[in-house]
């Protein structure tokens, strides 16, 4: 990138597990309230921004451009424009990119993005024999034509689709998320045990920070149930162990499968946001950023191996900028799936890997593992999928101060075949 | 004096209200008298199809009849004669020969809407300041220009009696629900909407719907009759006359056609407008629109314009405020001591506006952005950005001076401070501020989502500016802001708290509590004094009338029985269950263990416990005047009728004293004096005004 862009700083709600204590908060409140907090903790005011971006993958359907409506009911003024982006559990990254490719581009100044998830308020749908019977009985003229046409509904035509599964399902390979996972399971021969045992880790990792307030500088309380305060994820199963882990019966493949709820990333509700500017900008206007995004790289690859974008994305991402994995002090890579998680860090050494997928010669380099999500992952905090993105560009800036560490990456996998790896420095 | 224009095109009179010299239209009898006259000629005119009435004010189509009018009648035969004459030129109307039409596109209320009603045809307006309704009960009289016969031709006895008791104000589209309109238009189609409704009218005369109102208007007035004064009797214990005359006149009009029952009408209305009682509304009405006026200085200063606001302190009175300024669409940052006193906040602000939306005065999606616009925290931080922080903590000086000093390090230095203090000192509040000219007393009555009264306290060193940005933040709240001087109790607690201490004080001499309680509350105070230390709270109680007779001394002295109750028995009131009364629910009984501190009996007449419970604050009110505390008597009367409840029908408390007499509450203050001690000792302002025979009103 030609100049760093400077995160002012960036908060999060705590992430609840889906239809629990934030499912009284559709996506837009959600957003409203994290935006609304972060403009007034950063102290710039409302009226001197000149856009909003979120990252929402289940867009509501009551609140359309769900960041607008996010932007008006935090206190931005009629005057700012907001508009929502879409790559799917990249989204809450690509309203920190996008931002960051219209600063530099001169396209407005100060910008508040972020990424929101309500994964309670996922709807159910009609399936498509209802929709038509529907349709059927709006056009019928009389009240006969009517009642013959309700004559051709069956009790089956109830049957739900959920929105929720409909998400989480590659709509090009047919595949669920988790079979896709299934997949990369069998292509490096990861065990259950392997999994199960990285799931544990990440559970104790996060127990662990949860419990010296590692979260606390990020995380803004918020009231739920009307008069109950919710002020760390509760995702996070404290004691959790090996035995409980492997109880659990494989969700995606009942019979051969590997990857279980217990080893998958958890489906939950939260937002986060980040406030944007350019590095001349906040030192022209006297700030002292939480950090820089330095460099981004989005990368394709094929959709029934999805969870391997990180490799691709974070190869690319060095290829351009001439980086290696020796420069990066800190790692999160977004737990989708322990397998997917165990998948990458195997690619990431491969020689052979790099020669046949990722056009390099030789390996990304061994991933230190004590550097790599050093305060547990989605699997055991939760993944609102529009949200992860920018929870991790928060988290990694302020891992990387509390380690007086400089240079970290941020890199997740996204459903339909895609990655996505950032550069982020606190220097 | 013009009153209207008059125009005629293509067979269509059209009648323009636009009275001269000023922004509002209003029907006075000279008003009256030149439009009776152009009624006249109108009849002569060939070729008039249709007449229609409208206006060419802002906003306003006929504000009302001339309220001064109404103030000036002191003659029961005289005001019949007048309001016969007014019923004889609007009913002429009726009585035209072609079709008449009134555009309705702002407040038409009181005889406004009765000269609509005289028409064939009313269209109105979807616009928030059309405003339709016959308000004049508020006044203390009755719709007199055949209101009230009109009306139930159109909407049924029950509705016309509901519209009329309560003096309900509808817009647009609730008066074209309940049949009042006959059809209402968004105020941006008026103009082709009008020429088509006046096309169809031309074309062939519209059928309309008639209404006769319910079964139960149809086959059983008399229950609905009992019912209505059951009610009226609940809210009004019998103290306003003009809603009983209102059921006197349906019920003996119910039989009658329309030119028998307006005479009944033009009967019923004279006899209401020369008593006491109409006139004391009136007065407060006027001293309202008064104080609306006030912008809090004398001198022109804008105020700054407030739209993030914080609220520090999470009790009844912090959660309060919250709501009302996110009622108006503000951001409001809570500061707390816990997050946990966020939920208790939120959930007592969600109960009020579920309230609104059962009401059906908010939709559940206005409530939602409004409560988006909450936020909370319990620390400092997003203070940077506020513009205007309330403190509602503890009443402890050194905390709260402790807590602005933290509020200026993180607060931009012109946003504003405020207090929300009900009897501390402001300007020894702002003593260790570096910018005292941004601090300022905002005094909000409990509960805040009800109490209309706002007491404005500047302090020594507040700036201008600063007083009219918070009267006018309080304005745009929807509250009436009275500047009060900086002194212990500021107005209205420093004149209640001496007749709580006196009401105590009888008790304390043998007098049963309860009896005392019945008494004020058949004077017309809302609630005894027993009952409101309860409601407030007895600790709450105690602590400012600790501070008042810190401050003045032997005259404000709390009584030893309060001092043992609070202190020794450690009572709360309501809150906590038990106070003077043991409270249960809504329900209540005396406490015999508070009632056994007292063992003497000894019984008062009635005079002398009114007399001792409220001269005692007339002669503190005096004191007030004497000192400046508030700009006049009608400032003070409304402050009390507002944060007190002091009957409305009384006209206030200086009013009140007027009605007794200047002279006579001297003379009664002085014999209490004698007898109770210095308390009594008439205020030097009464004794002058005594000496000069002055009241504290000039008139009425």
């Amino acid at each position: 990138m030609k100049e760093r862009i400077a995160i002012i700083d960036g908060l999060r709600t705590p992430i609840a597990k889906a239809g629990g204590k934030l499912k009284e908060y559709q996506a837009e409140k959600l957003g409203a309230f994290i935006v609304q907090e972060l403009v007034l903790r950063v102290g710039i005011a409302f009226k001197d921004y000149d856009e909003v971006i979120m990252g929402n993958v289940s867009q509501p359907g009551h609140a359309a451009n769900v960041a607008r409506v996010i932007a008006l009911q935090a206190g931005f003024p009629d005057k700012t424009i907001a508009y929502t982006v879409h790559r799917n559990c990249a989204s809450g990254m690509e309203s920190i990119t996008s931002a960051a490719s219209k600063i530099l581009a001169g396209d407005g100044e100060i910008f508040l993005s972020g990424g929101v998830e309500s994964m309670s308020n996922v709807p159910l749908m009609y399936g498509e024999q209802m929709t038509e019977l529907f349709a059927a009985l709006f056009i019928a003229k009389s009240i006969s034509e009517k009642l013959y046409t309700l004559t051709q509904f069956r009790p089956r035509y109830l049957k739900p689709i959920i929105g929720l599964m409909q998400g989480l399902k590659d709509p090009v390979s047919g595949l669920m998320m988790g079979s896709t996972a299934e997949i990369l399971a069998q292509d490096f021969g990861i065990s259950r045990k392997e999994q199960d045992e990285f799931a544990l880790m990440s559970h104790k990792k996060a127990e662990d920070s949860i419990k010296a307030g590692v979260f606390k500088d990020e995380i803004a309380p918020i009231v739920y149930a009307h008069s109950k305060v919710m002020e760390a994820d509760d995702g996070v199963r404290f004691g959790q162990n090996m035995e409980a882990l492997g109880k659990l019966r494989p969700f995606f493949d009942r019979k051969n499968g590997t990857v279980t709820a217990g080893n998958s990333s958890q489906i939950s509700d939260a937002a986060a946001a980040v406030v944007l500017m350019s590095e001349k900008k906040a030192k022209a206007m006297g700030l002292e950023p939480l950090g820089y995004l330095s460099h981004f790289a989005y990368a394709g690859l094929d959709p029934k191996r999805m969870g391997m974008g990180p490799a691709f994305a974070t190869a690319k991402l060095f290829q351009k900028h001439r980086l290696h994995l020796k420069d990066i002090d800190l790692i999160e890579m977004n737990e989708a799936f322990a397998v997917q998680a165990l998948a990458n860090i195997r690619a990431f050494e491969s020689d052979s890997y790099a020669k046949e997928h990722l056009n390099r010669t030789k390996a990304l380099g061994c991933i230190d593992e004590s550097i790599l999500n050093v305060n547990g992952g989605a699997v055991a905090m939760g993944h609102p999928v529009g949200m992860t993105g920018t929870r991790l560009v928060i988290h990694t800036l302020k891992e990387l101060r509390r380690r007086g560490k400089n240079r970290g990456l941020a890199t997740l996998c996204i459903g339909g075949g895609q990655g996505a790896s950032l550069i982020l420095e606190v220097e | 004096m013009k009153a209207f224009d008059f125009s005629i095109e293509e067979g269509i009179a059209n009648l323009c209200f636009d009275l001269e010299y000023t922004s509002v239209n209003i029907l006075s009898f000279d008003v009256l008298r030149s439009l009776d006259k152009k009624l006249d000629e109108l009849k002569e005119i060939e070729g008039v199809k249709l007449l229609k009435f409208t206006s060419a004010k802002e906003g306003i189509f006929i504000a009302g009849a001339d309220i001064s009018d109404i103030q000036g009648l002191k003659d029961e035969q005289r005001a019949y004669e007048l309001v016969r004459e007014g019923q004889r030129i609007l009913s002429k109307i009726s009585t035209l020969p072609f079709p008449t039409l009134v555009v309705i596109n702002g407040a038409c209320l009181g005889g406004g809407f009765e000269l609509a009603l005289c028409c064939d045809y009313r269209l109105v307006t979807q616009s928030p300041k059309t405003k339709i309704g016959l308000p004049e009960v508020n006044l203390g009289i009755l719709p007199g220009f055949g209101g009230t016969q009109r009306l139930k031709r159109l909407t049924g006895l029950s509705k016309a009696l509901e519209l009329i008791l309560a003096g309900k104000i509808l817009n647009g589209k609730k008066a074209e629900k309940l049949g009042l309109v006959d059809a209402c238009v968004p105020q941006g189609y008026l103009e082709f909407k009008e020429k088509s409704f006046i096309e169809q009218i031309l074309k062939s005369p519209v059928r309309k719907k008639k209404r006769v109102g319910s079964l139960l208007d149809q086959y059983l007035p008399k229950l609905v009759f009992y019912y209505a004064r059951k009610k009226v009797m609940q809210k009004t214990k019998g103290k306003y006359p003009a809603a009983l005359a209102i059921l006197d006149l349906f019920e003996k009009t119910q039989d009658k056609d329309v030119n028998a029952s307006l005479e009944d009408e033009a009967r019923a209305f004279s006899k209401l407008s020369i008593t006491q009682t109409s006139k004391n509304l009136i007065g407060l009405f006027y001293s309202a629109e008064a104080l609306k006026k006030e912008k809090g200085v004398k001198r022109k200063v804008n105020p700054i314009s407030i739209n993030i606001i914080s609220v520090v302190g999470g009790g009844v009175m912090g959660s309060g405020i919250v709501f009302l300024f996110s009622k108006i669409d503000k951001l409001v940052r809570m500061k707390l001591r816990r997050y946990t006193q966020a939920g208790e906040a939120i959930n007592s602000i969600l109960k009020v506006y579920k309230g609104f939306i059962k009401r059906h005065r908010l939709t559940k999606n206005e409530v939602e952005n409004k409560l988006a616009h909450i936020s909370y925290t319990t620390g400092f931080n997003g203070f940077s950005q506020v513009e205007l922080s309330i403190e509602a903590i503890v009443e402890n000086q050194e905390a709260k001076q402790e807590l602005y000093s933290e509020l200026e390090k993180v607060m931009d230095n012109k946003a504003i401070i405020a207090s929300n203090t009900s009897s501390l000192s402001i300007s020894i509040l702002s003593e260790k501020m570096r910018h005292p000219e941004r601090f300022i007393g905002m005094h909000f009555f409990n509960p805040v989502a009800r109490m209309p009264l706002v007491e404005i306290i500047p302090g020594k060193k507040t700036s201008d500016k600063t007083i009219v940005t918070a009267v006018a933040l309080a304005k745009e709240a929807g509250r009436t802001p009275i500047v009060v001087g900086d002194c212990a109790g500021f107005l209205v607690n420093r004149i209640l708290i001496p007749y709580i201490n006196e009401s105590i004080r009888m008790f304390e001499e043998g007098e049963d509590f309860e009896k005392i309680d019945k008494l004020i509350s058949d004077f017309g105070m809302p609630m005894g004094p027993f009952v409101l230390a309860d409601e407030v709270g007895l600790d709450v109680g105690y602590k400012v009338s600790k501070v008042l007779e810190d401050t003045y001394g032997q005259r404000m002295k709390i009584s030893g029985i309060l001092d043992k109750v609070y202190h020794q028995m450690q009572l709360l009131g309501k809150k906590a269950g038990k106070g003077f009364y043991l409270h249960k629910g809504q329900k209540r009984e005396v406490n015999e263990e508070v009632k056994a501190l007292v063992f003497s009996k000894r019984s008062f007449d009635e005079k002398e416990i009114i007399d001792r419970a409220i001269l005692i604050m007339v002669n503190e009110a005096a004191l007030c005047l004497e000192e400046s505390i508030v700009a006049n008597a009608q400032y003070l009367d409304m402050a009390m009728v507002m944060g007190t409840g002091f009957p409305p029908f009384r006209g206030g408390l200086l009013k009140y004293a007027d009605s007794l007499g200047i002279q006579s509450v001297v003379v009664s203050l002085q014999s209490l004096s004698q007898q109770q001690g210095e308390r009594f000792e008439p205020a030097k302002l009464l004794l002058d005004m005594a000496k000069n025979g002055e009241t504290f009103y000039k008139e009425g």
